[in-house]
Order: C-alpha cells, then structure tokens, then sequence
C-alpha cells in the first residue's frame, strides 16, 4: 500500500473518532447543564477541546449554547466538530478508491450535515440535543458501515490504528481533566453526579454499574477507564487493539522497522496491564497519566516516521 | 394529468433535432422515452429531477468551487432525458472514429521518427515545428506497441442536415468518461425497467476493457505488472474521475510525490518500501510530467520520469507529445492524413477551417466575421474562442489586431455550425438545447475499443451554442441502441 494512502486512512479514522469523541462529551455535558448541577461548568470540555484558543470560548462559557456552537460549527477552532469532520473527509476524499464506496458517502453524508443550516438552527433556537443526535447517530453509521463493508488486511490495520489511539489518547486527556479539577476542587471527590458525568460522556455507565456496586468512586472510575479490558474507551483495551491491528502489518521487507514499533506498543501494553490502582496512586496519578500520553504519542511518531514516508 | 407537454416544444429553425423530424413527425427512437414519460406527472419528473441532484451530492460527484474562502461544493449540471443515438447511427460513427484514430496513430509515430509525411510535402515543417506541442524530447523515442493515442475522446457535432462532423479530437488527457458511467447509473434509478426495454447498449465494459489495455503495455514481462493512475491530486476539478476510474479498475491511485526513480525504473512508496511500477495511466499535462525536462517548477510530476520512458522501462498513457495531433491548425489536415497514411475516404467530416496564416482565408475570414468561430490553437474547455454571430464590432475587432499582430499561426477560424438539438427537461417543461457526442476510444494492442455511449454535453442556457462545463453546460445520458 502506498505510504500515503496508509497515512490518509489513518488520519481519517483519527478525525472521526475525535470527533465523535467531542459529540458524546458535548452532550453529556449539555444535558447536565440543564440539570442544574452544582458546578457545573463547561471548562474541562473547553481546555480539552479548544486548542489553546480558550480565550473566546472562556468569554462565552455560561452560556450553553454559544459554547456548543463554537465548538460544533467554529471554523476558527481547529478542534471543532465541523473541521474534524472536514478533515476527516478531506483524506478520505484522497484515498477514494481505497474505501467503499458505502463508507465514502456515509463520510460525506456526516459532511453535508455538518453544514446544514437547520443544524445550526437546533442548536441556536431549538433544541440542541436533537442536533449532536444526529451527529451522533451519523458518527455510528460510519462504524457500522466500516465493519460490514471495509476489507480486511492492511487498509483495516491503519484505520483501526487510527481509531484506537485516538481513542486511548482521549480517554488518557479525559481522566486527567477531571482529575486535574480536583485538586483545585476537593468537595468533587465524593460528589458523585461529577463521576457519572465522567462515565456517561464515555459511554461507560452502565458496564460500571454492573462492575462496581455502591454509588461512584474516583478510584474505580479510574480503574474502569484505565484497566477494564471489556470495556471498549478504556485505554487498556484500545493499547491492547492497536498491538492486534499492528502485529498484521509484520512483514520481512521492513522487519527491523516493525520490530522497533512493536516493542514500544508492547511496553506501553505491559504497562498498562501490570498497573493497578494502587500503584498509579503510589506514582502520582498526574506522572502516571502524562507518562501514557507521551508514550501513545510516540506510537503515532514511529509510524509517521516508519509507515507514512514522512522521514 | 398528462405531463410531458410536447405542444410547447418549439424547434429551433435550420437545426437538426434529435427527437423531431420537421413538423411534428418523432423520430422512432424517441418513443417509448416519450411514452414512459407521458405516463408521469410534472411532479414526478420534477422529484426525478431532485433525487439525481441529491444522488450526485451524496455521492460526492462533485466538484469544488473556491471563493470566499470556503469551497461550495457543485455538481455538473445534469438533464435527465437520455440522449438517444441509433444502432445505424452508431456502427457510422464507429467506423469513422476507428479510421480517423488510425490515421492520427500513424500520424504521430510518423512525426516523432521519419516525418515522411513532412517530407513528401503534405504537411508544412513549420506548422509542425511552431505547434508548442511538438516535443522535441519524443523524437526517436519508442512506444509499446507503437500506440500513441491509448484513450481520446473526439468531439462529433451535427450540422443543420444531421451529417456528423469531427470538432476536436482530444488525444491528450481526455476528460468525462466518468460521467458517461455515473450518468448511466443515475438513469437506471431515475427510469426503472426503461433502459432494458429499449434495449440500450451497456457502457459498464469500459474499465475492463482499459484495465486490459493497460495491462497488456507493460515493458516488463511480468504475469501481474503493476499499473497506477496518476493523478494531480485532489484539487484538480477533474479528481472525482481519477478516484473512480482507479477504484473500477482496482489500480493504484498515485501522486507525484508518492513516485520515485531509480536506475530510470519507476517505483512508488509503499508501507514495505519500494515496489516497481511498470505502467502509467497519467492524467497530469506534458508539460508538469518531469520538472527536470519540462516545466522546472512543476510538484505534479516525477522528476526522471522522461528517462526511465525513454529507456523503455515504463509505459506512459497517453504518450506525451500527442498535442502536436490534437493542435487546432493540425486538425485541419487530417483528413490529408487519412488518405495519405490509409488511401481511404474519410468518413467522418471535418469542420471547414480556414487557416489564418494564409492570406487569402484571412481575408475571406475578414470580411465574413460574423459567421465564423474564431479559435486559439493551443487552448480548450470553450476558453480563447469568438463566437461571430453574437459578438460585438469592438470584440471582432480586438480579436483581429490580435490575429494580425500572431501572423495567424494560433488562431484558426471555422464558419458557425447549428449544433443539433436534443429535448431537455427545464422549468418543469421539454425545450430544445443544443448538443454534442464524445464517444471514448481505447486503442490497445488487439485494435481499438469505442464503448457504445459518450458523454453528450449540453448547452443548458437558451440560444447558447457552446457545451463546455466552463462555459454552462451540463451533461445527459447517452443512449446506444443495439437495434
């Protein structure tokens, strides 16, 4: 496969899962804005999802839906939900003949919505949660489509690479955001409508009621998020996909470049798998969590450098 | 309620109609079109008219335009009334098309080797040597198969008395043969059932049968040889058409950039590293194919590629050069190329042209401005023209100085031909617009493929006599019959 076909089908998958990374935090966090919870507030959305452009959104951010439409519609914030999902189509468009056809326009479906005018409307007059619903639902269709029509192999490998670091890097910057509020604010620690919130805009809520019985903890949250290894946004379960997608790339005509990345993906595995909570806490959670971000990072780096040609 | 209201069809004077005879006599093929059409109501035919622009949108067969910033995504204009050409009409053209692309095959590999025919005096060295086109970098240099024009799309148009005349013969990168097969796709979900019952002839072949050709040029003796599409990238308007024809020959779509030469063998980069690519389907311009040869600022090519064509390790499709065959003033030799390389008749007419070079046109050209088309040589898609009828004496005169200034070599003027009209589907009611045919020609090493249909383009806005997408026009369906 050319390098930057790889390179496109990776970062289409990235786009996408990020965006729909930002549609399930936004309407978590819009519902429970309506909720009138104690401290509420939009910050930990905003210092995630701005990119370090925080000062406009910081001016709007009690006001729901001007903070929903900066970052669903803003051109000017590179991580709004309408430049993902440009980008996203952008490689997908690059790399047309590499997906099917069903997959491509399911992509551009997601990007004419995007840009409809009543979209906007629902989220400025109407209802907001009807529009990330439809987003949502468009974001599940392009997942659906992708496993019942995508081949199998290395086109598979990169895009679910893609998708599953992205997704670890977000469940890592999610956990230290909310970690990180507390230590400016104790009292949240036991406030359990800050944990649901937390599981709810990972989708993880219901498998932690059944995990863990009696109310919301900090520490399991974070064992439910980090080491559950059924549960499909934790990181330990994306590490443990990547190195599955990636041991189908192995090849002898660049083994000494598999070899390298694959021996980082299996640290970073191991290190997920023999942590607990215990031990993240003896580290420092904030050193633990930085430490895994890096090393996902690095992951990306290598297959920049050994997969995409770009050295 | 009856829809299609055929009363308010009002055909256009002196101008042959694809659907009328004079009066109010339909023409056979057009029948069962009319029937299944007058079963529908207005609002049927109008929501067909929406669900094809909103399979277009959804299908991403686009293409962008950027103002203001951000890119507003269009599609091509699209009329829903097939156009419909007869088995008779067909196996003429067929015929025509395969003698002219003979002819104009010999032609080139004439001119970049022996060039008898310069010297047998048919044609002017200098018409040959001040054409832009003529690339000295080809001479001497030997094709597979010694084919030159691998894929042309030729533009037929029809006079008044519906003779069928050549306009352009577009042997270099030819454009739209993608909308021929979207628009027929489009079609069998518009009209369930029609195109079975009046037996129209399939154009779903086409990509076989290029992916066949392709395969069979390769330079390497090798059962699989790698064979790749090469494109601009995805700003070029004509991406949509690169992606699908990859996607329905199941090639590589390839950039510039992802190419690289070795030893003058061309490889591209891939996850495993190098893999050697043996042909090329380019769809980017001589000129930007080899900054080292060529255009020294062009990033769409491959530097050395010219090299590695010349030692015979990769195949180009086309060949380069092939613009010396397609240049306006060139065109009006072909049929002395016909009789000279074939010793036939050509079958296919071409449009008179009168060279302004030559005094005695220029003069006759002069004095009639008014029922001539004026056209550069070099250029195309309905850009560098003057159209006499509807231009005004500043314009006539403008483009005089400008001729008299050239000496005349790049310019060539035509009289005006009353391109024939086909019914569309426009405001809720059928009007006459005017049409052309560009059939796609595949010329392989077992002889040359015509895939019955074409692209018809037409010119959407009222009165007007110019096709081109640039210029408003739009496309149909085209519809072969097989009997």
């Amino acid at each position: 496969m050319l390098s930057r076909v790889a390179s496109s089908l990776y970062w289409l998958s990235r786009y996408v899962e990020r965006s729909d990374g930002i549609l399930r935090m936004l309407k978590i966090n819009y519902a429970s804005s309506q909720d009138n919870i104690q401290a509420f507030t939009w910050d930990p959305v905003i210092n995630i999802f701005s990119a370090g452009s925080t000062d406009e959104l910081s001016a709007v951010k009690d006001d729901s839906r001007q903070v929903l439409e900066q970052l669903l519609f803003s051109r000017e914030n590179p991580c709004s939900v309408i430049n993902m999902i440009t980008l996203a189509r952008e490689n997908a468009r690059s790399v047309q003949e590499h997906i099917t056809k069903d997959l491509w326009q399911c992509l551009n479906e997601y990007y004419h919505l995007v840009r409809e005018p009543k979209l906007r409307w629902y989220v400025q007059k109407d209802d907001p949660m009807t529009a990330l619903d439809l987003l949502g639902k468009q974001v599940m269709l392009y997942y659906g489509t992708a496993d019942s029509t995508m081949e199998r192999g290395e086109i598979r490998s990169f895009m679910s690479i893609g998708k599953f670091l992205e997704r670890s890097i977000q469940s890592v910057d999610i956990l230290n955001t909310k970690f990180t509020t507390i230590s400016s604010h104790p009292d949240l620690l036991m406030d359990a409508s800050y944990w649901q919130h937390l599981l709810l805009s990972l989708g993880g809520y219901e498998l932690y009621l059944k995990s863990y019985r009696g109310g919301f903890e900090a520490e399991q949250v974070l064992e439910l998020v980090m080491l559950n290894s059924d549960f499909p946004r934790s990181a330990k379960y994306a590490v443990k996909n990547i190195q599955r997608y990636f041991e189908r790339l192995k090849s002898e005509k660049n083994i000494e470049d598999y070899n390298n990345l694959s021996f980082n993906i299996g640290r970073l595995h191991s290190t997920i798998t023999y942590s607990s909570v215990y031990s993240m806490k003896a580290e420092g959670l904030n050193n633990y969590l930085y430490k895994i971000r890096n090393e996902l990072y690095g992951i990306g780096n290598l297959l920049n450098e050994y997969y995409f040609a770009n050295s | 309620m009856g829809s299609v209201n055929l009363n308010s069809y009002a055909q256009i004077a002196n101008t042959w109609d694809e659907m009328y005879i004079a009066g109010d006599r339909m023409r056979e093929q057009y029948h069962q079109i009319i029937r299944y059409l007058e079963q529908e109501s207005a609002s049927d035919l109008s929501k067909k008219e929406e669900l094809a622009k909103r399979l277009f949108m959804s299908q991403g067969i686009t293409f962008t335009v950027y103002d203001s910033g951000e890119g507003i995504e269009k599609i091509f204009p699209f009329d829903i009334i097939p156009r419909v050409i007869t088995a008779t009409e067909w196996s003429f053209i067929e015929l025509g098309i395969k003698q002219r692309l003979k002819a104009l095959n010999l032609f080139l590999k004439d001119v970049y080797t022996n060039q008898f025919i310069i010297k047998d005096k048919v044609i002017p060295a200098g018409l040959i040597y001040s054409c832009p086109h003529f690339l000295r970098e080809m001479h001497q240099l030997k094709v597979p198969h010694d084919i030159y024009v691998h894929i042309s799309g030729i533009d037929l148009i029809r006079d008044y008395d519906g003779t069928f005349y050549v306009l352009e013969d577009n042997l270099r990168t030819p454009s739209g043969v993608s909308y021929m097969l979207e628009n027929r796709e489009i079609t069998k979900r518009l009209f369930p059932d029609l195109i079975p019952q009046c037996n129209v002839r399939s154009v779903t072949e086409y990509p076989a049968v290029l992916y066949k050709n392709l395969m069979s040029l390769s330079p390497r003796a090798v059962s699989n040889p790698t064979v790749v599409l090469l494109s601009p990238g995805m700003f070029n308007s004509a991406y949509y058409e690169h992606t699908t024809l990859a996607r329905l020959m199941g090639v590589e779509l390839v950039e510039g950039r992802d190419l690289v030469i070795r030893d003058h063998k061309v490889f591209m980069k891939t996850t495993t590293g190098l893999q050697q690519v043996d042909v090329i389907y380019r769809r980017v311009d001589d000129d930007f194919i080899d900054p080292l040869v060529f255009n020294p600022n062009s990033v769409l090519g491959v530097a050395g590629l010219m090299s590695a064509y010349r030692k015979g390790n990769v195949a180009i499709i086309n060949a380069i050069g092939n613009g010396v065959a397609d240049d306006k003033a060139v065109y009006s030799y072909v049929p002395d190329m016909i009789k000279y390389y074939l010793n036939e008749t050509p079958l296919l007419k071409n449009v008179p042209t009168y060279s302004l070079g030559n005094h005695d046109e220029r003069a006759y050209v002069f004095e009639n401005m008014h029922k001539m088309v004026i056209k550069k040589t070099n250029e195309s898609g309905g850009y560098g023209m003057l159209m006499g009828h509807a231009a005004s004496e500043e314009e006539i005169e403008k483009y005089k100085k400008e001729i008299r200034k050239d000496g005349g070599r790049n310019f060539i003027a035509q009289p005006t031909i009353s391109l024939s009209t086909a019914p569309c589907y426009i405001d809720g009611v059928l009007q006459p617009r005017r049409v052309d045919l560009r059939p796609y020609a595949l010329y392989g090493p077992d002889g040359i493929t015509i895939v019955p249909g074409g692209l018809t383009r037409v010119a959407l806005k009222e009165g007007s006599l110019v096709v081109n997408s640039s210029q408003g026009g739009g496309s149909k369906d085209t519809w072969v019959l097989s009997c």
